[in-house]
């Protein structure tokens, strides 16, 4: 058990971590300026970073990046230059061996804090005030931004222009086309994140305060009790599944559930459908649900690889296919809305009436605000991280599709393997090379550094990064740090603690109960068909998309996260403990050994060394 | 007519404290509420003063105090003495005995072991603790020890830290008074103390169980580490819980009178002393006891051993002194309270 006590200089300095053998040259994945480079060493070094593993689990792909830019870009304008957070600007973020360092810059002026004081209340009070009416206008505006990603078309290279070229209106020529098309591909991603954080920094800081008014009044209170208390009913992240559980009802209504056998892929599945007039009807209506709500990641969406349940349909399949079997022996399998509605107000009402009167009205108008915001918290998820999202990398297979085709890359699916600039600029040669005719460098250029990239990849994988590297700090202030990824000076303490290595990992509680049981550690969510029943799910942060192991696994343990984040919020609706926060679970415990999970503690203990 | 000097627990209500004391009123309060507690009696301020009176004690008693100072332990401790003997040599009024043998005989054949407790009057009753005013005595059997001990209880009122205590107060000169609480003994599996909140955080929604094996003597004592659990009031889910190492007990003494210390089964030490049944029942029991005095309460219980369904309080107390967080967050409006979650708040808030 590690019991060194915190002490500066606790955590390496980021100048002076090693680059894992064979990985040299990391660096020409990320941009100059995500580097920690000695022209900013004085000032880097001398700040706290810790690895955001709730959002970059495992090493960037050079495209991905753009995943981390705009978000810190739309994140640090809502938060600095619209609202005026007083103590807190944006979050810098920097990238070692592929895993990404943030840190926040905190406002120290007290006369420049008292100014963004006025405009904070101002603002953020415009929002509270008028939170239905904007956050309606908020999904319309996402809607056709959506819309408007669908139709984007990447054309391709025709040997000849059209007739239309030639004598229409309309003279666009291919190469216009195509960097027009990417151009705007970036353009649309850029408004999704602006879009994606106009909301989130207010949300969460309505359903922080009512989350810390509640600790500070019923100290003891579980963290579940509060979410339950606040919790949306008929919230659209539960809307899939529900679907799911309506075409399991329908399925058994005509008669086609024996076609839905475990161990069948969907596509056996829907070729037996496909042999009755009841099945084919079964499919029809699946093909109805399918647009919106088959735009469920299978991940939490960050990573190009995380695509939606309309890429990889086994989890939905896998999803009705236990619906199919629990309804059969007699299950019910509906959520029970009218149950939850009444436990909600219980709570609540028993809660209130614990506090005197006064404590009460604060407890009643805080209540009334996070039920007010909490759709937003729950759904910019599915609109932006899912539905957009998995859309999106999809648009952008299809210029790597067309890269591919001109031999740019070896395979479509490399494009992910060149930074936003570098397909750009592959673009440019291509259709430059269409236009004159003459003989491209890019086939010889692109795949030799795609493939380069891939093995540097893999082999960074295998690195554990610290949970933080720089200066330790005194004390976390930021209360974004504190709010979205659960970073308290606590937490950092623990982690000091840690550095030396230790049996017992210390997180937030999230969800109550303890367990003991095999740990299955995923770093990715291509790894999630290797969890199996009873194994305890352990993570850099769980994401609701994964739906189907929550059902399957006893425990949840994760590297980042608070009781904000929505993987936490989510473990508590399964009702499985989980630890949150623990720093480096999953650089510490490995698939296999025997782990007891105290939810209701914090705790998570190796119990054995053994590994299978 | 009911009695000036004696009266069954069930007769009383929270307008006898002065004459009966804190306990008696409370235990007669918890009847009234149908919360099971183990029948008894008690004894009135009356039938102490009648002691004194009959005893000719009263001048002794005054000047054996006389003279005394808060720091002058040994003189308090000489004085503690002298009264003391005085009081044991002299006899139990007859009427007072009369009716104690009475209410006894009431409470069943063949001797029925009893406990007999002090049960503090007026402004000792809230700060009893301090006041030395805790004495107990376990599995007392037959009216004549019972006698004893109500005599014995009565004594404690001039143990050293009481004597200090009214000095302190600046109560020199007033003669003490207190009442005894004399109630059926349960032979406890498992006994302990509850408070109807959390002491340590505060929190209004916990109901905080401490809890060890045997007679309640051992966790009021200190004298184990009890089990520690604590539940929501809300959902009745045990919140957190820690299972000491519970090494020692108190079980009846095999000579039948009083109870005896005896070291706990090595096997049974660190098993959980109370399962989820029994956490339910003492949170539903905290609950109805806590609503019916409107104020947090600090409850004595116990599981009896021949029937584990069967739970008993045995005294209830207003909690006085409770941990408050000193950052418990001010009730403000909600907009003021999220505006110092951004450090947007009003100058001294940040």
């Amino acid at each position: 058990m590690a019991t060194t006590a915190p002490k500066a200089g606790a955590f390496p300095s980021p100048y002076e971590i090693e680059t894992p053998p064979g990985c040299e040259g990391w660096e020409e994945m990320y941009p100059y300026y995500a580097l920690f480079d000695e022209r900013r060493r004085e000032i880097d070094e001398n700040r706290f970073w810790f690895w955001n593993s709730m959002h970059f689990p495992v090493p960037m792909p050079a495209f991905d990046v753009i995943c981390i830019d705009s978000p810190y870009q739309a994140v640090g304008s809502w938060q600095n230059r619209v609202f005026a957070v007083p103590p807190a600007m944006g979050i810098d973020y920097r990238c070692v061996n592929g895993y990404i360092y943030i840190s926040g810059n905190p406002v120290t002026d007290p006369a420049k804090i008292a100014e963004r004081a006025e405009f904070f209340q101002k603002r953020a009070g415009y929002y509270f005030q008028n939170w239905a009416e904007l956050y309606g206008k908020w999904r319309v505006k996402m809607e056709a931004l959506i819309r408007e990603l669908g139709e984007l078309e990447v054309p391709d290279l025709p040997e000849y222009e059209s007739d239309e070229v030639a004598f229409g209106d309309e003279r666009n020529t291919a190469f216009y086309e195509v960097l027009n098309a990417y151009g705007r591909a970036l353009r649309l991603s850029d408004l999704m994140w602006q879009h994606h954080f106009e909301f989130l920094l207010l949300g969460y800081g309505a359903y922080g305060t009512f989350v810390e008014f509640c600790k500070g009044h019923l100290p003891d209170i579980p963290d579940q009790h509060i979410a339950q208390m606040v919790a949306g009913i008929d919230v659209l992240l539960f809307r899939p599944d529900a679907e799911l559980r309506r075409l399991a009802r329908l399925a058994i209504e005509t008669g086609v559930d024996s076609a839905f056998v475990q161990g069948r892929t969907p596509s056996e599945i829907d070729a037996e459908l496909m042999q009755s007039d009841a099945g084919r009807a079964w499919l029809e209506e699946l093909e109805k649900v399918k647009d919106p709500w088959f735009n469920m990641a299978t991940g939490d969406g960050l990573y190009h690889y995380y695509g939606s349940w309309l890429d990889d349909p086994s989890i939905p399949y896998a999803s009705l296919i236990g619906h199919i079997s629990a309804l059969q022996s007699g299950e019910q399998i509906d959520r029970p809305t009218e149950e939850i509605v009444r436990e909600r107000d219980r709570l609540a009402e028993e809660y209130g009436g614990l506090l005197d009167e006064a404590t009460r009205g604060s407890f009643n108008d805080l209540l009334n605000l996070s039920r007010t915001v909490f759709p937003y918290v729950e759904e910019h998820k599915f609109f932006c991280d899912y539905w957009f999202l998995t859309r999106w990398w999809n648009k952008i297979r299809e210029f790597g599709a067309l890269l591919a085709r001109n031999d740019f890359l070896q395979d479509g699916e490399d494009v992910f393997h060149l930074s936003r600039y570098e397909v750009a600029s592959a673009l440019d040669e291509l259709v430059l090379s269409w236009a004159t005719g003459g003989v491209p460098l890019g086939p010889k250029h692109w795949p030799p550094i795609a493939a380069r990239r891939k093995e540097l990849l893999r082999k960074l994988n295998d690195w554990t990064p610290p949970p933080a590297i720089g200066v330790t700090p005194q004390a976390v202030t930021d209360p974004m740090t504190i709010m979205l990824w659960g970073v308290t000076t606590e937490r950092v303490q623990e982690w000091a603690r840690q550095v030396e290595g230790g049996t017992v990992l210390n997180g937030a509680a999230a969800s109550p109960g303890v367990v003991e049981g095999t740990a299955r550690v995923v770093k990715s969510a291509g790894q999630i068909g290797e969890v199996r029943d009873g194994e305890i799910l352990v993570c850099g942060s769980t994401s609701p998309a994964w739906a189907p192991i929550f059902s399957k696994i006893k425990a949840t343990v994760t590297d980042v996260g608070g009781v904000m984040s929505h993987a936490a919020i989510v473990a508590r609706e399964y009702g499985l403990p989980a630890v949150v926060g623990t720093g480096r679970a999953t650089g510490t415990i490995r698939t296999g050994q025997t782990i007891r999970v105290d939810g209701s503690e914090g705790t998570v203990t190796v119990l054995t060394v053994s590994e299978a | 007519m009911t009695s000036q000097l004696v009266r069954p627990l069930d007769q009383l209500s929270l307008g006898d404290e002065p004459g009966f004391g804190g306990k008696s009123a409370n235990l007669g309060e918890l009847l009234a509420a149908e919360v099971p507690v183990p029948p008894g009696f008690a004894l009135s301020t009356a039938a102490f003063e009648a002691f004194v009176h009959e005893a000719g004690l009263s001048d002794r008693i005054s000047r054996a105090l006389s003279g005394l100072s808060v720091g002058n332990l040994d003189a308090i401790g000489r004085a503690s003495q002298t009264i003391g003997e005085a009081m044991r040599r002299a006899p139990v009024p007859g009427s007072v005995r009369t009716e104690v043998a009475e209410q006894y005989a009431a409470l069943g054949a063949d001797d029925p072991p009893v406990a007999v407790r002090s049960s503090a009057v007026g402004e000792d009753s809230q700060d009893a603790t301090f006041a030395g005013q805790q004495e107990t005595y376990l599995w007392v059997r037959g009216a004549e020890h019972v006698c004893e001990a109500v005599r014995d209880c009565w004594v404690s009122l001039f143990s050293p830290p009481a004597i200090s205590y009214r000095l302190r107060l600046g109560e020199r000169a007033h003669t003490p008074a207190m009442g005894v609480t004399v109630q059926s003994m349960v032979d406890a599996e498992v006994s302990g103390v509850m408070f109807t909140c959390n002491p340590v955080s505060g929190d209004p929604s916990m109901v905080a169980i401490n809890a060890s094996w045997g007679l309640g003597l051992a966790v009021v004592g200190g004298e184990v580490t009890p089990d520690d659990y604590l539940v929501s009031k809300v959902t009745r889910e045990l919140v957190r819980e820690h299972v000491h190492t519970k090494d020692v007990q108190y079980v009846p003494d095999p000579s039948g009178h009083g109870a005896a210390r005896v070291a706990v089964a090595p096997e049974r030490q660190d098993v959980r002393c109370l399962d989820a049944p029994a956490l339910e029942r003492l949170v539903g029991v905290a609950r109805k006891i806590e609503r019916y005095f409107g104020c947090h309460q600090d409850i004595e219980w116990a599981v009896a051993r021949d029937d584990p369904e069967g739970l008993f309080v045995v005294q209830t107390r207003p909690v006085t002194a409770l941990a408050k967080k000193t950052e418990t967050p001010k009730a403000e409006s909600a907009m003021s309270l999220i505006m110092s979650t951004f450090g947007a708040g009003k100058p001294s808030d940040n």
